[in-house]
């Protein structure tokens, strides 16, 4: 990819207006719940537009690009079966606990619902995780620009990381959301007029339907059998394990997500933003994988166009860029190469700040030092945003060593996940769960995960203790550990709690369903209540999966 | 207060201009698949966002 002039002007203007937000900001942070809350002062359509673009990252982008090209349009059900459902959920549900109990992390969450080894368990792994994956997705990120443009591994690392923590460090949590939704509105804008180019160059739907075989054009009609369709997933495998298990698991209990709609500015916006960024959500496959199943049409019908080889296969990682310099003219091509920073760095700074907020409340305040006044904890806030991307550029380097060690970690952290909902779920709804009964379901959650992955095959994977089942695909494999994980957790921790002694109702208020006031919304107009919203907004899920199916 | 629509509609409004005027100064840049002016249409396209995020925030303050 050769770039010229002006896009490095729109690279380097797109830079200056992320610093400029983050400078501008800098006035509102005067205590370390503005830095690492936003001190819930946050409008709901910025919110909505930051749940959504905080884990919109650019691995993600890449990624779904990727599967478009490789599974097709089912790739759609990471977006309408795996989030849309649980984000309509966590909006209207869990959301009046989040946000009534006054916790300022999901950690502590727990730890005011439960008890404190239940949130220094959740506080310790999500730090680790966070800091896990934003080097994860900076190395992928220093791989792809050294492939695409040729620039230095190192220079791009350091430069991306540079700026995130500029912005981060001057204006907290409420620059890195005021930015993510700038971010987001540069993905879109940045994206769409290729994935329209892309398609229409491959003779639009109908195109795409004719060069392209079946099974990658319909999203749900193949997946009876998992031997049908090229996942190697079936039906209940993807509803329960992908769609139930690792999808609620992700969207109502990861803080990364969560911290976006508690930054809202009430009650009934923090409700609302979870289900107003699905709206959006559903739709970003036309602009992400569609791109993805162009690609390969394209291939089909002599257009000139080719995926890059790999080995045997193709290289489907390249779809996106390579689509890119095919379509994208010097000028729109700066502009498509900064939409892909910006979704890089609307991922990095949500782990930043989430991982900021945890270190600095769940972890330095709860065991590093209680009682100091609140000028200290902002302090230790900045200095834990530089602490914490040093740490992110050191995984980024050590993954580019040892990407073993990395894929195991991956694998553990996964297990350490799989089982969170469960616990979230009965926390929420079932008053007579305990803190002794959430630890050891998790702890239950966690070695079931584990034992599901050792007596199990798929693709080569897993399988250490002895094979009792072999699955047609590691994703398949994912989904049943996620299931087993979840089933272990939500069984154990009824368990011990109906043997152990529950807290009174009077530590529950706020926390629990039943003993938590949710305000009325009977006068307001149905777009502005939770829970209206969400039926409208799960209508349109299912009107776009019967167009598809 | 500080209103997100105005830096993000200026921000998209010069987006536009650079494209539109690369679309109209230099139409040859053509990449290698189309034979579409990209840079003209998508300028034209980000000039049009960013003049509705600037509109609304002067309507609703």
């Amino acid at each position: 990819m050769n770039l010229g002039v002006v896009d490095y002007l729109i690279l380097a203007l797109y830079f200056v207006f992320v610093l400029g937000i983050g400078w501008f900001l800098k006035s509102r942070v005067s205590t370390s719940e503005d830095f690492l809350t936003s001190g819930r002062s946050v409008p709901m359509w910025i919110t909505s537009l930051a749940f959504l673009a905080a884990n919109l990252g650019a691995q993600e982008v890449i990624g779904m690009a990727a599967s478009g090209a490789k599974y097709g349009i089912m790739t759609a059900h990471f977006y309408w079966v795996g989030a849309v459902p649980a984000m309509i959920f966590v909006g209207v549900f869990m959301m009046p606990f989040y946000y009534g109990s006054r916790a300022r992390s999901v950690p502590e969450y727990l730890k005011l619902r439960f008890d404190e080894k239940t949130r220094g368990l959740n506080a310790i792994t999500f730090a680790a995780m966070t800091v896990f994956s934003s080097g994860i997705s900076m190395y992928a990120l220093g791989l792809l620009f050294q492939l695409v443009l040729g620039w230095s591994f190192t220079a791009s690392v350091l430069l991306s990381a540079f700026i995130v923590l500029v912005y981060t460090f001057l204006g907290g949590l409420t620059s890195a959301i005021y930015n993510e939704a700038l971010q987001f509105f540069l993905i879109v804008l940045g994206f769409a007029p290729l994935a329209y180019l892309a398609v229409s160059s491959a003779g639009g739907w109908d195109g795409l339907a004719a060069r392209l075989p079946d099974v990658m054009t319909h999203s749900w009609r193949y997946l009876g059998d998992a031997s049908q369709n090229p996942m190697g997933v079936e039906v209940f495998g993807l509803v329960a394990g992908l769609g139930f298990v690792l999808s609620f698991g992700y969207w109502c209990t990861d803080f990364l997500v969560v911290q976006r709609a508690m930054a809202a500015d009430s009650m009934s916006a923090a409700r609302r933003t979870p289900v107003m960024a699905a709206l959006p959500k559903m739709l970003m496959p036309f602009i992400v994988i569609l791109p993805g199943l162009a690609a390969v049409a394209l291939m089909n019908s002599n257009f000139g166009y080719s995926l890059p080889r790999k080995g045997d296969g193709y290289d489907y990682d390249q779809a996106l860029t390579t689509l890119m310099t095919q379509f994208y003219p010097s000028g729109m091509l700066g502009v498509g190469l900064t939409a892909l920073m910006a979704s890089f760095m609307s991922g990095m700074a949500g782990n930043v700040t989430a991982f900021n907020t945890v270190w600095t409340y769940d972890i330095y305040q709860s065991y590093i030092r209680k009682n100091a006044p609140d000028s200290h904890y902002l302090m230790v806030g900045r200095v834990t945003t530089v602490f914490g991307i040093a740490l992110s550029i050191a995984t980024a380097y050590l993954a580019q060593l040892y990407n073993n060690i990395m894929d195991l970690l991956q694998l553990v952290f996964g297990f350490v996940n799989a089982p969170l909902f469960a616990t979230f779920l009965l926390g929420m709804f079932w008053r007579r769960s305990t803190g002794h009964g959430a630890f050891t379901g998790l702890l239950a959650g966690t070695a079931a995960a584990a034992l599901t992955h050792g007596l199990t095959l798929a693709e080569g994977k897993g399988g250490y203790l002895g094979v009792w089942h072999e699955f047609p695909s590691t994703m398949a494999q994912n989904f049943w550990i996620a299931i087993f994980a979840w089933t272990a957790c939500f069984v154990v921790t009824i368990a011990v709690s109906l043997v152990t002694k529950p807290k009174p109702a009077s530590e529950l208020k706020g926390l629990v369903y039943g003993l938590t006031e949710i305000p009325h919304d009977r006068h307001e107009v149905w777009y502005k209540r939770p829970a209206q919203l969400g039926i409208a907004v799960a209508l349109a899920g299912v009107l776009l999966n019967l167009l598809f199916w | 207060m500080f209103d997100l629509r105005i830096p993000s509609g200026i921000f998209f409004v010069l987006l536009g201009l650079i494209l539109v005027s690369m679309g109209v100064f230099s139409p040859e840049t053509r990449a290698a698949l189309t034979t579409t002016n990209v840079n003209l249409h998508s300028g034209v396209l980000m000039l049009l966002f960013g003049g509705f995020l600037l509109w609304l925030s002067k309507r609703h303050v």
